[in-house]
């Protein structure tokens, strides 16, 4: 059971979600509380233990159900491939190969089970194995590969293992050959099959050691050699099944992606604005962000009853030196520089959002938009509703917004006439495209500010892979800047909020 | 005591609690495990009501702490009583000074006085907050921390001690160690993130709003005078607003108090009206309420009669659907289809996924499309025209 826990706590932490040891253990634990009388109790079990953020939840469900999948599941999967299944039904052989077998090291032939180990937890879930696991003489490709491995070690046989061994680098070789597309095509090598490497390796390297070292029956040993070759014969079948099972697990990673959303919209529904303001305050928060209510000990103020009275002690109980507190705001400062030109007129929308929200939620915004001059906007986000304020700005009432974006000038303007609104407490953020028309880019007008400001975030709607195309002078800003994302939609402004607060803000040339 | 998950079940909904399997095997593992729940979800959905049923099952004692934006340790742990510890050393100056009667010299009197500072600096000087108080019950209590978001980052680290070894360290005095371990239940409106350490020490849950059956079953609990076709046309409606794209959806809360209200109101059955009336207690904001009365045809459609025909056609849709795919692998999977058929009367499988409101007209409709292009062209012309002018100068 231990084993195939832990296996899965890989596999999701290969997902990306964060598992502790000791959430582990508290997993396994809760398990033997609740027993494994039914799968979604275990379901339960496992995600109140191991899921702690409500977002990883639906992964974590599809993880569990590819991981921990019934058989009679499978038969009547949607997949439409009903016919296949049932002279499929070895197709879970190989699974061995990773979950049970290959921990206990025990041949999948032995009769004596119960060596008091806990049975492993797919069981519970899958009566069909025990009938095959206690009879050994099924059609040799049931055999499960570390059985298989069990019987090399045994054989000790130098030849056979070195042909293992190269038929397992073929096998990789094949999958690779597969990869690379016929030139001139797209390469779409994520979906393609990929033999999870680590695996193959160790389990040779693993096997290679236990040869050295063991000692065994020799009649054990003839008895396992004569199946070794139909082994053999089927290695390839067995991993490649083994890649497909690996590949409807990963599945689970990809399909948790919705569709890109655009960010075009004529009007924001009440959800992705809730979502947003969201995802702001979360943003603000690892801004230094977050309002203190928290009170601080000042000249004026309240009156704090218990530190004035533990002050009185030193004066025999009479209060000459009250003590005073009073609630400090932790305001984050933030400059928020935004491209309202034709070139990212699609995201415009979206960042725009994202300033409004920004500035309603904080109380020490300063909003600047620019195309080609560079205007001070912020009150017109104070005063008017967010689709008024838009439509105000892109009306063309406070800036020309059909000129050709200048990037070098609007910041040349801000550092002019504006830059001293940047503290050493401040986060100026940029949301642009880096596409200044081939106007100069003016790096040390952004190097001034970055060198006043706290930290300097560049949020780009452009994909990394074409910044360096056309007139884009993202790379000459990157460098510049403490933090550049590529931000299209709340999804990943979401994740680049989660990944600021995991992650702080470091690097770029000082 | 919770001895098993079903049992569980059947002390909750003794006590007129009405949970599912996730949340029962949380609560029993929290027991057996003795490790605090972090509780997620919207509001009012019975977060704070698993805790007191929790207690009243339990038959402990409910300690409850509040959070709130500037909590700090001396309202959650412990805070030294400075006013008694005054007032005691000024009533017993009397006594203190003929206690340093005895002592020759200021050493003696210090070493004297050394040997009795605990007096002051003992438990009768700490004023004991909630979590003190939790762990140092005599009996087993259940504490239950509410809205923990609300407090600061900061307060969470002062839990992290209490979470995980249910003991609370006090400089002066020592360690103070729970001798029962309090059940103890976390909850989160989730405007935050908690700290990783947090979650780390707790079970995790998250209460959503319940499924149709379950939620029916609740607002005939709670409100036992309503009439049977009312509950359910309640429940229904209430499915409806909440697929609804809202600021703040109703939830059970919200659901209770309104089947409350039409009881009051002697409603037998919904009306447009009716629902206009007491939209206050089902949302609270302007454009919510407005949204919502946009829709009232469509919330109404589903409990009357006449939509009786439109839904069973809904439902062969279906299963038509579903036939003809499983059809061709062979008669086995015909059981699987049956076994289906039968589960839709039950628990409304079809309609959960139907469930969508009307659209309105696509966001970026075609005709919107059209005058913004037309004021886009105008605009440029307006533009174009002024610079030739000369007013308005381009760069």
């Amino acid at each position: 059971m231990d084993a195939s826990i832990n296996r899965f706590v890989f596999l999701l932490r290969r997902n990306g979600v964060r598992i502790s040891p000791s959430e582990t253990i508290d997993a396994m634990q809760a398990l033997a509380c609740a027993g494994l009388a039914d799968r979604a109790t275990v379901q339960t079990v496992l995600r109140s233990t191991l899921i702690k953020d409500a977002h990883d939840i639906p992964l974590f469900d599809e993880l569990f159900d590819a991981f921990f999948r019934l058989p009679t599941a499978d038969r009547g999967s949607t997949h439409g491939h009903g016919h296949s299944h049932h002279h499929d039904g070895d197709a879970e052989e190989p699974e061995r190969i990773v979950f049970d077998e290959d921990e206990r090291g025990m041949p999948a032939t032995d009769g004596e089970h119960a060596h008091g180990e806990p049975v492993p937890i797919r069981d519970f879930f899958d009566p069909e194995r025990m009938v095959t696991r206690f009879n050994p003489h099924q059609s040799p490709n049931q055999l499960s590969l570390s059985a298989f491995s069990q019987g090399l070690i045994l054989n000790r046989n130098k030849g056979l293992l070195d042909q293992v061994m190269k038929r397992v680098t073929h096998q990789i070789r094949v999958r690779r050959v597969k990869n690379i597309a016929a030139p001139g095509g797209l390469n779409f090598a994520e979906g393609q099959f990929r033999l999870d490497d680590d695996l193959v390796v160790n389990a040779v390297e693993a096997l290679l050691d236990d040869l050295q070292d063991l000692e065994v029956d020799e009649t054990l040993l003839r008895h396992l050699a004569g199946r070794i070759d139909g082994i053999v014969a089927n290695l390839p079948e067995l991993l490649k099944r083994y890649i497909e099972r690996e590949m409807s697990l990963q599945r689970g990673q990809d399909a948790h992606q919705e569709p890109v959303r655009s960010a075009y919209r004529y009007r924001f529904s009440e959800s992705e604005r809730r979502e947003m303001d969201e995802i702001v305050r979360r943003l603000g928060r690892r801004m230094r962000g977050g309002r203190s209510y928290r009170r601080y000990v000042s000249h004026r103020g309240r009156i704090h009853v218990a530190g004035t009275l533990r002050n009185s002690m030193v004066y025999d109980g009479i209060p000459f030196n009250p003590v005073l507190t009073s609630q400090r705001k932790e305001r984050p400062r933030i400059v928020v520089i935004c491209d309202v030109s034709l070139s990212v007129r699609n995201t415009a929308r979206f960042m725009l959002h994202l300033v409004y929200s920004l500035q309603s939620l904080f109380e020490q915004v300063r909003s600047y938009v620019f195309v080609s001059d560079l205007v001070d906007a912020s009150q017109y986000f104070e005063q008017r509703s967010i689709d008024e304020a838009i439509a105000a700005i892109f009306e063309g009432g406070l800036i020309d917004c059909d000129a050709d974006s200048n990037y070098g000038r609007a910041l040349g303007i801000f550092c002019q006439r504006h830059l001293s609104v940047v503290t050493n407490e401040t986060t100026v953020i940029v949301l642009g495209d880096g596409r200044g028309n081939r106007n100069p880019p003016n790096v040390r007008a952004l190097e001034e500010i970055r060198r006043r400001c706290k930290q300097l975030v560049w949020l780009s709607p452009e994909p990394r892979g074409s910044w360096g195309l056309g007139s884009s002078d993202m790379p000459l800003y990157e460098p510049v800047c403490h933090r550049t994302e590529v931000v299209r939609n709340l999804k990943h402004l979401g994740m680049v909020a989660e990944d600021l607060i995991r992650r702080p803000a470091a690097g770029g040339r000082p | 005591m919770f001895e098993t998950i079903d049992q569980t079940i059947e002390q909750l909904a003794a006590h007129e609690y009405i949970c599912d399997r996730k949340l029962a095997t949380v609560a029993f593992l929290a027991l057996k495990m003795c490790k605090p729940i972090l509780i997620e979800g919207p509001a009012g959905v019975g977060k704070t009501e698993l805790a007191k049923v929790v207690a009243q099952a339990l038959d402990r004692r409910l300690i409850r702490l509040q959070c709130y934006g500037g909590l700090d340790e001396t309202r959650a742990l412990y805070e030294w009583e400075y006013g008694k510890q005054l007032l005691y050393t000024q009533i017993l100056r009397d006594k203190i000074s003929t206690f340093f009667a005895a002592t020759d010299d200021l050493r003696d009197a210090v070493e004297q006085l050394r040997r009795q500072e605990d007096v002051f600096f003992s438990e009768h000087f700490i004023v004991r907050r909630p979590i003190l108080q939790a762990i140092s019950s005599d009996e087993p209590v259940v504490l239950l921390i509410d809205e923990i978001d609300r407090a600061e980052e900061q307060f969470e680290a002062f839990l992290l001690e209490v979470l995980s070894d249910y003991q609370v360290s006090v400089p002066e005095i020592g360690t103070v160690r729970a001798k029962w371990p309090p059940y103890v239940i976390i909850t989160s409106n989730n405007t935050r993130d908690l700290s990783d350490a947090l979650k780390r020490r707790c079970l995790h849950l998250s209460i959503g709003y319940p499924d149709e059956r379950r939620e029916l079953e609740i607002v005939r609990l709670k409100v036992p005078a309503i009439s049977e076709t009312l509950a359910a046309q309640v429940v229904d409606v209430i499915r409806r607003i909440r697929s609804l794209d809202l600021r703040k959806a109703p939830s059970i809360s919200e659901t209770l108090d309104w089947a409350q209200a039409l009881v009051l109101l002697d409603a037998e059955h919904l009306t447009r009206d009716l629902i206009e009336e007491t939209l206050q207690l089902l949302v609270k904001y302007d454009r919510d309420s407005q949204q919502v009365s946009e829709h009232v045809t469509w919330l109404l459609s589903g409990g009357n009669g006449q939509d009786h025909d439109h839904d069973p056609h809904d439902h062969d849709h279906d299963h038509d659907h579903d036939h003809g795919h499983h059809h061709h692998h062979g008669p086995g999977d015909h059981h699987h289809h049956g076994s289906g058929h039968h589960h839709h009367p039950q628990g409304h499988r079809g309609q959960e996924q139907a469930l969508r409101p009307p659209l309105r007209p696509a966001e970026p409709d075609l005709q919107d499309m059209q005058t913004r292009n037309l004021e886009h062209t105008a605009r440029y012309f307006s533009t174009y025209r002024g610079r030739i002018d000369g007013k308005t100068g381009g760069a």
